[in-house]
Parts: C-alpha cells; sequence; structure tokens
C-alpha cells in the first residue's frame, strides 16, 4: 500500500518481464506484423474486385490467400470458415446472376419463366470467385492474427489508447456474447418458449432471447465500466505497452509496395476502362 | 403426481471425453424435497438440465411419470418441471415485473384470471407484491432472483427445480425462499435444489444427494449425509458438514445436521 | 491515510428516494472496518462513494463531504482517485478487462493506465501478485480460471494501482465455498499484513475472523456501529435483516432452549 512500503520491499518474484509476453505464433507467417498482414488482406480484397475476367482473381486467390493459408497451416479451418462465411451471399449472387443476367442469349437451362443463360453463368462465376477471394483474405487475416496484438501494434503507432480498448474488446466479447445468448435461450425454453415448434413460434421467440442479451449487456456495461475506471482506464494520455509486435524495414517497405501495386493496378484498370 | 426417475443416466459433452454423468441411477417421489451437492464440475447442473430436457442422455434414461423424457419437447416438459436458473439477467426482458412473471404461464396456455391468479400468487409469495409496474432492473440483484423464482412458481409444476437459490442473498432473502420451498412441498409438489449453502440444505431438505465426477456418492437424509462417517466421503469432494453437525461431532453428541438437533441433542445430554 | 465521511447523503439520478442518509465514517490506516446490512441497505452505495464511483462514475448527488487525510477530494478525477482506494465488486468476471490473454497482463493493465515506466509496471504486477500468492497463474488465461481465482486476480490488479485502502463488495457472495475459502483467506492475509480494508459482506462468520469495527447499514443510515465483537453480539442484529456470527447464533438458541452454554462455548474454542 502507498505509505507503507509493504509491497514495494518484497522481492517480487521472477523480476524481469515474462517471457511468455509475446508469445510468437506458430509459424512464420502468424509473426508477421499485424499491420502487414492486414495490408495483404486488404490490397488482396480490393485486388480481387478491380482485376478483370476469371483467371486473375483466381490466381490472386491462389497466391495471396491459399498459399499463405498452407504456409500457415490454417488452410482447412481458411476453407471452413471462408465458405461459411460467404455462402449465403456466394449463392444468393450466384443464382441471380445465373437466371437473371440482363441481355444473356445463350440458353442453358429453362425453368418455368426463368432461364439460365451462358453469359450468365460467366458473370455469376466471376462474382462468386470474388467473393471468396475476399472472404478467404479476410479469413486469412482473423485466423492469424490475436485482436489484442493488432490494437497493441496499432497504440504503439499512435492511436488512442482508450479507442484501441474499445475495438479489441468488441471483437473479444463475441464469444462471451455468444455463450451468453445459448444461456439465455436455455432459461427462456425451460419457461415453456417453443424454439422447436413452427417458424412463426420461432420468430415470436426471438424477443425473449434478444431481450435479455441487449438488456444483461447494457447491465454490464455499467460494471465493467465501473471496474476500467477503477484501474485508471480514464487517465488522459498514453498508456504504458509491455509488449508490441515486431516489425522490420523489410516488412515495411513490403506493406508500401503493396499499396503502389494495388494503386497501379486501379489506374491501368481505370485507363483501360475508359479507352 | 410426478415421479422422477433416472436409469443408468450418462451424458458426454460433445467436445469432451470426460462424462459429465456416469450412470446415474435416481428415483424421485412426489412431494420430496431433495438437495443436490458436490463440487463445481460434478454433474449437478448437467444432471438437473436432463430434468427438463434441456440435455438429452447420451445413454440411459430419464423417465418422467412414466414417460420417457426423451419423448417430449422442452416445451412441453416445462408444464411439468419448472426450472429456475441461478442468474436472473440471464431472462429478465419485459419492461415490468409482472409481464416478466406471466411470461411462463402464458407459454403454458394460461389466460385470463387463472393467469392473473397464479402471477399474484406468485408475486406475493416471493415478497414482490406490490412491485407489478416496476421494472426488473430497478429491483436489486438479490429482489431480481427473487422475481426469477416467481416467474417459475407461477408456472405451478408439479417439480420445481432450484440452481443455487440462496447465492448472493441477505438472511432475510434466505428466510423466503426456504418459506417458499415449504409452502411449494406442502402442497405436495416436488422441490429439487442445487446449493453449497450446507446449512440452507440441513435445514431445509428431508433427503440430500452429493455427486462428485458424474456419479452419486451418497444419498440420504440430511442426518445420514452430514453424520460423521460420511465426512470423509464429503471432503473427498471439498465439501464440508454444516458448522452444527461439526460441534456436535466435537461434543460426541452424535449427528446434528441443524442447530436446532444440536440444541435438542445438548439439552438432552444434560438431562439425561 | 485516513478516509473521512462527514454527513454523507447521495442519492441516484432519477431515484425517488436517497440512498444514503447523513453517513459518517472514518477509515484509518491498517484498520479493517466491516459493513453489515441486508440488501439494499445501502452498502454498495456506500462503497461506490467511498471509492469516488458515485458520484463520478455513476452519475446522482451527493452531499456532505469526503477527505483523504483532511484534503477534500471533490475536484479529484476517478483515475486519480483509483490510485488512492481500490474497489472490488462481487461478480468476478466483469471486473476483469476481457482483452488480456495472461494473468500477469490482466494485473498489469492498471499500472498500464497509469502510464509508468515499463520497469515500474513489471515489478508492481510481481508484488501484487506475491501478496494474493497467485504467483502460479501469472500465465494462465482470466478468463478461464474459477470464480475465487478471478476475484483473487482481481484483488491484485487493484493491488497494483498501490493504494492506501481497499474497499471490498460482498467479494464473496457469488462464490461457491472454495471461492469463499480462497478469497477469505487472501483477505486475512491482506488485513494482517496492514492493509486498510472496509468490507461489506453478508457472512458475519468472515467478517467477526477480520474486522476490528463493524458498521450495520439500514435503509440508508448507520444503525449500529462499534467495535465488532460487540456490534456481531448486539441482539438488535436480528431485527436489523443481518444474521448473527455462528458463535452468537448456537449460543442464543442454546440458552433459550435451556442447554448447556458452556459446554458449546468450549466446542468452539477449538475453532
Amino acid at each position: 500500500m502507498a505509505g507503507s512500503g509493504r509491497l514495494s520491499g518484497r522481492q517480487p518474484v521472477g523480476g524481469g518481464a515474462p517471457d511468455f509476453l509475446g508469445r510468437p505464433g506458430p509459424t512464420a507467417y502468424h509473426r508477421l506484423n499485424p499491420l502487414t498482414k492486414a495490408t495483404l488482406a486488404t490490397v488482396t480484397a480490393i485486388a480481387a474486385v478491380v482485376l478483370g475476367g476469371l483467371p486473375g482473381p483466381i490466381l490472386l486467390t491462389a497466391g495471396a490467400v491459399i498459399l499463405p493459408a498452407l504456409s500457415a497451416r490454417v488452410l482447412s479451418r481458411l476453407l471452413r470458415t471462408a465458405l461459411l462465411l460467404a455462402l449465403p451471399i456466394a449463392i444468393s449472387a450466384f443464382l441471380v446472376n445465373l437466371f437473371f443476367f440482363p441481355g444473356g442469349s445463350q440458353v442453358l437451362l429453362r425453368i418455368g419463366p426463368i432461364t439460365a443463360t451462358a453469359e450468365g453463368l460467366g458473370f455469376a462465376l466471376e462474382i462468386l470467385v470474388r467473393i471468396l477471394a475476399i472472404s478467404g483474405a479476410v479469413t486469412l487475416f482473423y485466423l492469424t492474427t490475436r485482436p489484442g496484438d493488432l490494437t497493441a501494434d496499432l497504440e504503439r503507432r499512435g492511436i488512442n489508447s482508450r479507442a484501441a480498448f474499445v475495438a479489441n474488446a468488441s471483437v473479444q466479447t463475441v464469444p462471451a456474447m455468444v455463450e451468453r445468448a445459448a444461456q439465455i435461450t436455455a432459461a427462456q425454453r425451460a419457461r415453456g418458449l417453443d424454439t422447436e415448434g413452427s417458424i412463426w413460434r420461432r420468430v415470436r421467440g426471438i424477443v425473449p432471447i434478444v431481450g435479455p442479451v441487449i438488456l444483461g449487456s447494457i447491465a454490464e456495461v455499467e460494471e465493467r465500466t465501473m471496474a476500467l475506471e477503477a484501474r485508471g482506464f480514464t487517465r488522459p494520455g498514453r498508456r504504458t505497452l509491455l509488449w508490441t509486435p515486431a516489425d522490420s524495414t523489410r516488412q515495411s517497405f513490403a506493406r508500401w509496395l503493396l499499396l503502389i501495386a494495388l494503386l497501379g493496378l486501379i489506374v491501368v484498370r481505370i485507363s483501360a476502362a475508359l479507352t | 403426481m410426478t415421479e422422477l426417475r433416472t436409469d443408468a443416466l450418462t451424458h458426454r459433452y460433445v467436445d469432451g471425453d470426460i462424462s459429465a454423468l456416469d450412470g446415474v441411477d435416481l428415483e424421485i417421489t412426489a412431494g420430496e424435497r431433495v438437495a443436490i451437492i458436490g463440487q463445481n464440475g460434478s454433474g449437478k447442473t448437467t444432471l438437473v438440465r436432463h430434468l427438463n430436457g434441456l440435455l438429452r442422455p447420451t445413454e440411459g434414461r430419464v423417465t418422467i411419470d412414466g414417460t420417457d423424457a426423451s419423448r417430449l419437447t422442452v416445451a412441453r416438459l416445462a408444464s411439468r418441471v419448472g426450472l429456475v436458473f441461478q442468474d436472473p439477467d440471464r431472462q429478465m426482458f419485459a419492461g415490468s415485473v409482472r409481464s416478466e412473471v406471466e411470461f411462463g404461464p402464458r407459454n403454458l396456455g394460461r389466460s385470463g384470471t387463472a393467469l392473473d391468479d397464479a402471477v399474484n400468487v406468485a408475486l406475493e409469495a416471493s415478497g414482490l407484491g406490490g412491485e407489478d409496474g416496476t421494472n426488473p432492473y430497478d429491483l436489486g440483484q438479490s429482489r431480481r432472483k427473487l422475481l426469477a423464482l416467481a416467474s417459475v412458481l407461477a408456472m405451478h409444476t408439479p417439480v420445481l427445480v432450484l440452481d443455487e437459490p440462496t447465492t448472493g442473498q441477505d438472511a432475510r432473502g434466505v428466510a423466503r425462499v426456504r418459506g417458499v420451498i415449504e409452502a411449494v412441498a406442502a402442497e405436495g409438489r416436488t422441490v429439487i435444489a442445487i446449493s453449497h449453502d450446507m446449512r440452507f440444505v440441513a435445514e431445509t431438505f428431508e433427503r440430500v444427494i452429493v455427486m462428485r465426477e458424474g456419479r452419486v456418492i451418497l444419498d440420504g437424509s440430511a442426518s445420514q449425509v452430514f453424520a460423521a462417517d460420511a465426512w470423509d466421503a464429503l471432503t473427498s469432494t471439498h465439501l464440508e458438514p454444516p458448522l452444527a453437525a461439526v460441534i456436535g461431532q466435537r461434543l460426541k453428541l452424535g449427528s446434528t445436521p441443524t442447530d436446532a438437533a444440536l440444541i435438542e441433542r445438548l439439552r438432552l445430554h444434560d438431562s439425561g | 491515510m485516513t478516509i473521512t465521511l462527514a454527513g454523507i447523503g447521495y442519492r441516484y439520478a432519477g431515484a425517488s428516494k436517497p440512498a444514503l442518509i447523513d453517513i459518517d465514517l472514518e477509515l484509518g490506516e491498517g484498520e479493517v472496518v466491516g459493513l453489515a446490512g441486508p440488501s439494499e441497505a445501502g452498502k454498495t452505495t456506500l462503497c461506490l462513494v467511498l471509492s469516488g464511483l458515485a458520484p463520478r462514475t455513476v452519475g446522482g448527488q451527493i452531499r456532505g463531504s469526503l477527505t483523504l487525510d483532511g484534503e477534500d477530494v471533490d475536484t479529484w478525477p476517478m483515475h486519480r482517485l483509483s490510485q488512492r482506494i481500490g474497489i472490488a465488486f462481487q461478480n468476478p468476471s466483469t471486473q476483469l478487462s476481457q482483452v488480456t490473454d495472461t494473468v500477469f497482463e490482466e494485473v498489469a493493465f492498471g499500472p498500464m493506465n497509469l502510464g509508468l515506466p515499463r520497469d515500474e509496471v513489471i515489478s508492481r504486477t510481481w508484488a501484487a501478485l506475491s501478496a494474493l500468492r497467485i504467483d502460479a497463474l501469472v500465465e494462465r488465461d482470466p478468463r478461464r480460471l474459477s470464480g475465487g481465482q478471478q476475484q483473487l486476480v482481481a484483488l491484485a490488479g487493484l493491488l497494483a494501482m498501490r493504494p492506501a485502502h481497499l474497499v471490498l463488495d460482498e467479494p464473496t457472495a457469488q462464490l461457491d465455498p472454495a471461492g469463499t475459502q480462497l478469497v477469505g483467506d487472501a483477505i486475512e492475509r491482506l488485513a494482517a499484513d496492514g492493509a486498510s480494508i472496509l468490507i461489506a459482506e453478508q457472512k458475519t462468520d468472515l467478517l467477526a475472523s477480520i474486522c476490528s469495527r463493524l458498521v450495520v447499514l439500514d435503509e440508508g443510515r448507520v444503525a449500529l456501529s462499534g467495535p465488532a465483537a460487540d456490534v456481531l453480539a448486539d441482539p438488535r442484529l436480528d431485527g436489523l435483516g443481518v444474521a448473527a456470527p455462528s458463535p452468537v447464533r448456537l449460543r442464543r438458541a442454546a440458552e433459550a432452549a435451556g442447554a448447556n452454554v458452556a459446554r458449546l462455548a468450549e466446542a468452539f474454542s477449538g475453532d
């Protein structure tokens, strides 16, 4: 305690910063600076849209998503998660374009009043590949980067500490929220809420589940805010960081290169479209 | 009235190899007051969630009043077995105390005066009469717990299951919970409670079931379960007998799980 | 360092009646003071006022004065007060920052926010971990610990702020017996080491074992106050909704039944 000298007089066990701080990731790709990985994800996603045709985005995905995922040993998880993420949009976009592509003439299939055309198929495939590329790029970043590492890196570069915390906490709250929703569902089912019946019943069941999720979160926010304030959270100015992810000039160079390449690609595409 | 039964009930969670429940055989007759005690992870919560169908057996069977529980949906089972969860904030969603308490019985198809009566009785019993219009979040934490209790009481189920009903309650709150349990039992309904308050358990329940690692290791009256020869089994699962039992043992008065038993034996011992 | 509350009244924003009325309280250095009373008597509110969270974070209106060694702290911002008075709550998990993967970083959270030099953050963290004997937990994920362990981590996080006083609002209320034992023992050790603590609790047995003084609140006012042993033996406790500690309770029951009180007392001396 301040003044009593009791705590400050103790010999600290361990002494210096523990070596598990800044745990290195399992692979070289994991160990890349979060900003580098974020840049790669962003550039890949935008490039997938900007590049014309079909081979371009496919090669891009292979090189900027599949290969890194392989080296980071997250390929199977990536495929599962990215596909899951993209599936709803991908399927609907694919079907819409397949059947409703304007100006399609070469008919492939007729189902009642609607027709699938070859042009539609081509376009649908292009859309599909792009959606998967974006989903893949984002998922790769998510699977190889801890949210805390990204925010720590941004904080080092000057982002406001409290903003970084909020971003970090928001992401990390999701699993807890999901678990909370599951518990709330159980409690409401125990009071007779029917989640196994007709669609209409299930829709009516949304309020008793979403309600407590929101209300409970709000109530919790007040407690958590108090706990944070009790630990100096609102002190203005920068806070001390125990560890930040490593960076290198090579990575910095690579990031700039990626951005310039993207810019170049955009310029080329725009001029091609104008001529 | 409802009889609950489990036969070789086993449950393994999807991501685990260890059995959360390992061959539990239990029979609970109508009107019994049963407490289930055990360390965290002993299977208490897993067990009671099988009673209303929230969990289904991996092996074995749960029978409610002669019917296999796996044939009934959770919504149907809710009319037979009411379960009060430990954290009231995992269920509050209504704008008023009254609406919150109405939710359960409405789901069971009650309406009109029958509904109103059920809600009034439940609110009175939980000490919340007069708070009809209050927002649940304007009640303190402990009264919200009583509100959760009221919301299940109003469903008037033959079996009432309570998960840690006295945690976070003050002395009056504990007395209130005890009163509710006694009133429910007096109607011939079954009450099952998970609790780690040994004194509350000894003073409120006639039967105590002790669980460890998914199995029942002791099952008997409070007097038997808290008697000195059972202490090794209790401490093996990090439970302590109630203080009255410990003092009774020190004074060599036999098994005295409750204050009243201890004092009575002490008095008799002197005069005897 | 002495905290003095004089004539403190407090009303939550939008509340029809005040939560605290005319409270006088003094917490000196090295004292362990207990706070008892039924739910909603004002224990939590008093803890919030003492720590400064009321009115700074919680809002509401306050009257009367809160002084540290005679100095009025009205204008002090929360981050300054948090370095004099630390507060812990009942819910073990909401006190965690939820953004750290190790106990070490969780405990370091406070000193990091204070912008202290890196070396000092590290040494304070080790000292706090050591004071609560949770060195063995340093690498563990705080979110996966038991309730009792999480409370110890929360306490360590407070100690790392080097407050002169600790305010504990029912720290064992949501814990199982194992957790209560763990946290109770830790608080006893801190008290024995000379920490200044105000602890609100329902468990009067715990209060009996560590507190030198006890204050009982009833509907926002101080109903009883004095040396712990005296207050805990006061017959008015029951009427105030506070359970007497076990030895007192059993002794009274024995007296009422005409049983041998002396023998009962002997059995307790073994504790």
